[in-house]
């Protein structure tokens, strides 16, 4: 069965608080609770790595999706689950059964039977028993291959294998979910008929999705925590196919992690609407070509970009150890060794803050109180004075750090969990104001003696296409000398004249952009603009994609660029269809 | 479940008119222009739900339309989907078609498909064009595509009554008879009831909508002896409408059978390899069959080149004893008083079911077709089927052995004896539950033409019966079935869901016990991981690993 299950990071707004069940009381936490006092007697005879640590995680979860096109529901699901996580560390904090390329195979929890949606002791507790037994037998195994694959190889750096970290017990009281089917579909339904209006648009479709979940989290160093878990999303798609068949495409998104901090339907549908005037738009641009010069990215386009380029690489990670003759590069952070180097101007700063709750009146939406590993996160300022100062860190060591500052927020491999950011605010100490960046971009043009300078408004951040389509497009960079790192599209980018004429085109990507082009930032606007979105710890998520995601928000300016590249998209576009679309029956005023 | 209403009729309406405007601009402006276009949509409701030892595990609904783009360009000799050195053709995807019968969402889905299916059928025409010609011409020089006549017609499918609340509490209720057995590792209860109906259009005229309820329980029961192998014991119910599934007391002793069963197991004898006589019971043949000799007989596989073809140029020949025949006969809708997986009025390429008799005393006079010709065998027999998203093929139905001649239970098992006696053995086996590798689930991959034994006894010459675990059916079992020399009286049912070349479609196999001369078996791979170290969570009872092996201090 395909299920989209979406396990986030976040925050419920105190909103009104049906079940404050006590953790005494909570049937999951007792089960996990009872079970891992006796899991913690499990030995092995004959064996000499025991285990020393264990990890119980569990998210329930009620979910609703409705998706809709030009006015019709195409699909409606409805879903309960409980998805436990179980992990068990044999041998000793030095040196045990994770960090290993067959970590994850060994240790998989395969229990028979799954995780009850009822709050039923006994059967909660026999799936953390069989789960728990199946997990020790499986690390036991999973550490003597790793001794056995060391003995021939030569390890580059010794890094602990698990790190120290402060026991704590965090309870919240979870909101009891209230599934709003029928509203939902009509809410769904009418944004989609919005695109009616718009018939040279040949595909679109809205997801309304809402997702309630509780996070729960048990260890064996006496950590706890129970917090609610919600995430509520409106997706709009929009593509069409230009002249030349290449695929215009733009999206309109909205993430909360409170169902009344979404933005009333009337603004939905202008967002809508927005959405549809775009790909028309684009439709007709014509099509841009190479570029090298002065960029500037302003309103969405300068939080997705920072988005983009510093979301994946602000975490690090490491190399499991390999089977010898098996290599399985893990990516790793553009950033990774550079702390004490500049990333960015002098006068700019990044922190990371995952405490805060509001900004300019709207909700951030990366808040979280406890991480994956149990830590508690406070702000940490990441780049200083253009310096990078710090990474975002989990319990797993890494080169140069060991010991977490709480930002373990989705799960990573080889026994360990990834680190993502939160709520990042990317600061200017000197700006200039908005309409000053323009003019400072039309006189580099000038001096360059350029016909025009560049101006992106929007980036295809999260991406909205098809994960055919990102992997085609993976290739064609990849061919032309860029990085096979997927890109994000820009969607509304302008050909700016000197005499302050923009003009929309299409057809073009990003060459060269990475974390260190942020060090050819000159100049910043006064104005911030924040960006809330889902993603998964990738460079490029994909927007409404299952499995775990985490809720982020970005605030940051307008940023002018000095030198910037961009190259003609040369792909092979498929031909447009031998039959024209069918004629639209309704249309909406 | 609400029923059919006026309005879904309106879906065939719309399909037809996108069918009509994207036919008639293709055969204008199309190079490849094509030659027959087909739409074929499965619209499901359905719910299921699951429960263990008294707990609900899952519950959940779905309401969903898929669309399957069939569309040929070439000619009927050769089309797009000509099989390439075994390699088969791919285009339709089963995309999600809009639930609310909007002409606007739902012709803008078709328009899109039939543009990706159209693209992808012109470039593998011209594929096979050269490749036909660089290569010898092909063995077998069969057509790509049978005429059949357009059919049109309107069938409400029958109601389908599930309530998934209902089921909830009784799915809880009876899995709370496995909970707290001390052998039992995990076991669990599951129910599904759903509706699907089917809407057909093609270039040639057809319009159909029909299609049917099913429900479904299913039990099952896993442990672990104590040098490591698992057990398990699996047990189901079918039928159309849910209120006709077996009562509450019904249900219950089977769970109870269940759980007795696999705790027997756990605890049987392991078998030794063996070579000689068994009965198989009528579910069990009827598994046997379907696995082992069912899917030798679907045509698409003659057409393989690089299939084994094990009865091609057999037509006229004998298959099997000449007191047995078997038939495929998917009109048939209920046989020994149970509800048939394997009926429908019109297969998924728009072809009226028929009963279709593959061996008539022993000798094997036809196989199981889809509008895809094989040699000597020009047209379909109603038996082209999918599940949504894949192509179609020639697919089981409901499989109906019948014998001749038969004996009653008790003769069966003394013929049985003797033939002990006669091969000088001291015991034969009786196999009373066997699974498929396709029959149970819908999982594909490599599982065809194989059986998994479940519940297997030892049959002493002197009588006594006794349970054995860990049988593996193995060498060549097609060879057993020449060695049948006895069936039984009663016909039993094995109700199922066979997954292959096209995915997942519903089948029955109709059986008598069946007395074999020569059965090989031998002990299957097993598991040696040991059972738990810790005894059961208080409130189970507890059954701890042995002593020596760890566990608690």
């Amino acid at each position: 069965m395909r299920r989209r299950s979406l396990i986030l990071a976040g925050l419920a707004a105190a909103a009104a608080v049906v079940s404050a069940q006590k953790p005494e009381d909570d049937a999951i936490l007792l089960a996990m609770r009872e079970e891992m006092a006796r899991a913690k007697t499990l030995r092995l005879q004959g064996v000499n790595d025991q285990l020393y640590y264990i990890e119980y995680g569990l998210d329930s979860l009620h979910s609703f999706d409705a998706t809709a096109s030009l006015g019709a529901l195409i699909r409606v699901d409805e879903n309960r689950a409980r998805v436990p996580r179980v992990q068990v560390r044999v041998g000793s904090p030095e040196f045990d059964n994770s960090n290993y390329v067959y970590t994850d195979l060994f240790g998989a929890a395969r229990a028979g039977g799954g995780v009850p949606l009822d709050d039923d002791l006994t059967v909660l507790r026999r799936y953390f028993w069989l789960a728990t037994d199946r997990v020790f037998k499986g690390s036991v195994e999973a550490i003597a291959r790793k001794r056995a694959a060391l003995r021939n190889l030569t390890q580059q750096e010794k890094l602990n294998d698990f790190a120290a970290a402060k026991p704590t017990q965090l309870y919240q009281s979870t909101v009891k979910p209230e599934i709003k089917a029928e509203e939902w579909k009509k809410l769904a339904r009418d944004l989609s008929s919005v695109m009616t209006a718009f018939p040279r648009v040949t595909g679109s479709s809205v997801d309304f999705e809402a997702g309630y979940g509780t996070s729960y989290f048990v260890n064996s160093e006496g950590s706890e925590y129970r917090y609610p878990d919600n995430l509520f999303y409106v997706r709009a798609r929009a593509s069409a196919q230009a002249d030349n068949g290449m695929a215009v495409r733009d999206a309109a998104m909205v993430v909360a992690r409170s169902l009344d901090k979404l933005p009333p339907e009337s603004e939905l549908r202008k967002a809508v609407e927005q959405m549809g005037r775009n790909v028309t738009a684009l439709l007709d641009a014509p099509v841009g070509d190479d570029y090298s010069g002065p960029m500037l990215f302003e309103g969405i386009a300068a939080p997705q970009l920072f988005a983009h380029l510093l979301a994946s690489n602000m975490g690090l990670t490491r190399q499991p150890v390999n089977e010898p003759g098996r290599n399985f590069p893990v990516p790793q952070s553009e950033l990774e060794g550079r702390k004490g180097s500049r990333v960015l101007p002098e006068w700019m700063d990044v922190t990371d803050d995952p405490v805060r709750e509001e900004w300019n009146g709207q909700q951030l939406q990366g808040t979280f109180p406890v991480d994956m590993d149990g830590v508690v996160p406070q702000p940490l300022k990441v780049v200083n004075a253009g310096t990078l100062e710090n990474f975002l860190l989990t319990r797993l060591p890494v080169r140069g750090f060991e010991g977490s500052n709480g930002r373990a927020r989705l799960p990573g491999n080889f026994g360990a969990k990834a680190a993502v950011f939160s709520n990042l605010f990317v600061t200017a100490k000197q700006t200039v104001p908005a309409a000053d960046l323009k003019k400072k971009l039309i006189e580099m043009i000038g001096q360059r003696g350029k016909p025009f300078g560049i101006l992106v408004r929007k980036l295809d951040f999260p991406a909205s296409g098809s994960i055919d389509e990102l992997q085609r497009q993976g290739m064609a960079a990849g061919q032309r000398g860029g990085s096979s790192r997927p890109a994000a599209l820009p969607v509304l980018i302008y050909h700016v004249y000197p005499d302050g004429r923009e003009e929309l085109i299409r057809g073009v990507r990003f060459r060269g952009l990475n974390a260190r082009s942020l060090r050819d930032i000159i100049s910043a606007g006064a104005g911030e603009q924040a960006l809330h979105y889902a993603g998964n710890g990738s460079p490029l998520p994909m927007m409404g994609q299952g499995g775990h995601v985490a809720l982020h928000s970005v605030v940051a300016p307008a940023v002018l660029f000095e030198d910037l590249e961009l190259e003609k998209r040369q792909e092979d576009w498929p031909k447009l269809p031998v039959v024209p679309p069918p004629a639209l029956t309704s249309s909406v005023k | 479940m609400p029923c059919l209403s006026a309005q879904s009729t309106r879906l065939l309406d719309i399909l037809s008119e996108e069918l009509d405007r994207n036919y008639k601009a293709l055969q204008g402006k199309g190079d490849p222009a094509p030659y027959y276009l087909a739409y074929a949509v499965s619209e499901v409701d359905a719910a299921a739900v699951t429960a263990s030892q008294g707990a609900l595990l899952s519950s959940s609904a779905r309401r969903s339309r898929t669309i399957d783009v069939t569309i040929r360009v070439g000619n009927p000799k050769v089309d797009n989907y000509h099989s390439v050195r075994g390699e088969m053709a791919q285009f339709t995807a089963g995309v999600p078609l809009a639930l609310d019968d909007s002409p606007d969402a739902i012709k803008r889905t078709l328009w899109r498909e039939t543009d990706r299916c159209y693209r992808l059928a012109a470039e593998r025409l011209i594929t096979i064009k050269t490749s036909k010609e660089v290569k010898v011409a092909e063995k077998e020089q069969s057509d790509d595509f049978s005429d059949a006549p357009p059919l049109t017609a309107r069938e409400t499918p029958g109601a389908q009554d599930f309530e998934r609340k209902d089921w909830e509490k009784r799915a809880r209720k009876l899995s709370e008879a496995l909970a707290g057995r001390p052998s039992i590792l995990s076991s669990s209860v599951s129910a599904m009831g759903g509706r699907e109906v089917k809407y057909f259009v093609a270039s040639n005229g057809a319009r159909l909508m029909h299609g049917r309820p099913t429900s479904r329980v299913m039990l099952s029961a896993q442990a672990k002896s104590d040098d490591g192998m698992d057990v398990a014991t699996f047990d189901s119910f079918d039928a159309n409408n849910a209120k006709n599934l077996p009562k509450e007391g019904k249900l219950k002793d089977a769970v109870e059978k269940l759980g007795k069963d696999v705790e027997a197991l756990r605890v049987a004898q392991v078998v030794e390899p063996y070579v000689g006589p068994a009965i198989l019971s009528g579910r069990a043949a009827g598994v046997f069959f379907h696995e082992i000799f069912g899917h030798r007989i679907e045509g698409h596989r003659l057409k393989d080149e690089s299939d084994g073809q094990t009865f091609a140029k057999s037509i006229g020949a004998r298959v099997l004893p000449d007191f047995l025949s078997v038939i495929f006969d998917p009109t048939l809708k209920q046989s020994a008083g149970e509800d048939l997986n394997g009926w429908y009025q019109y297969d998924d390429e728009g072809v009226a079911a028929r009963r279709v008799p593959v061996v008539e005393g022993g000798v094997l006079k036809t196989f199981l077709m889809s509008r895809t010709p094989i040699p000597n065998i020009p047209v379909s027999n109603g038996h082209g089927r999918r599940q949504p998203g894949n192509e179609v093929v020639a697919r089981q139905s409901n499989l109906l052995v019948e014998a001749s001649k038969t004996v009653s239970e008790k003769e069966l098992r003394e013929m049985l004896i003797a033939e002990l006696k006669k091969q000088n053995k001291q015991y034969g086996y009786y196999f009373q539950e066997i699974t498929g590798g396709f029959t149970n689930t819908s999982r594909r991959g490599i599982q065809a033409f194989k059986v998994i034994p479940l519940v297997v006894y030892r049959i002493h010459v002197d009588g006594r019966e006794e349970l054995v675990r860990g049988a593996d059916i193995v060498g060549t079992p097609l060879a057993s079935f020449a060695k049948i020399i006895a069936a039984g009286d009663k016909l039993e049912v094995f109700n199922g869901y066979c997954g292959a070349e096209s995915g997942s479609v519903p089948v029955s196999a109709i059986s008598p016990a069946l007395l074999v001369s020569e059965l090989e078996i031998q002990k299957k791979e097993s598991s040696r991981e040991r059972p738990p170290l810790l005894p059961a969570p208080a409130g189970s009872s507890t059954l701890s690993a042995s002593p020596n092996d760890g566990g608690v201090n």
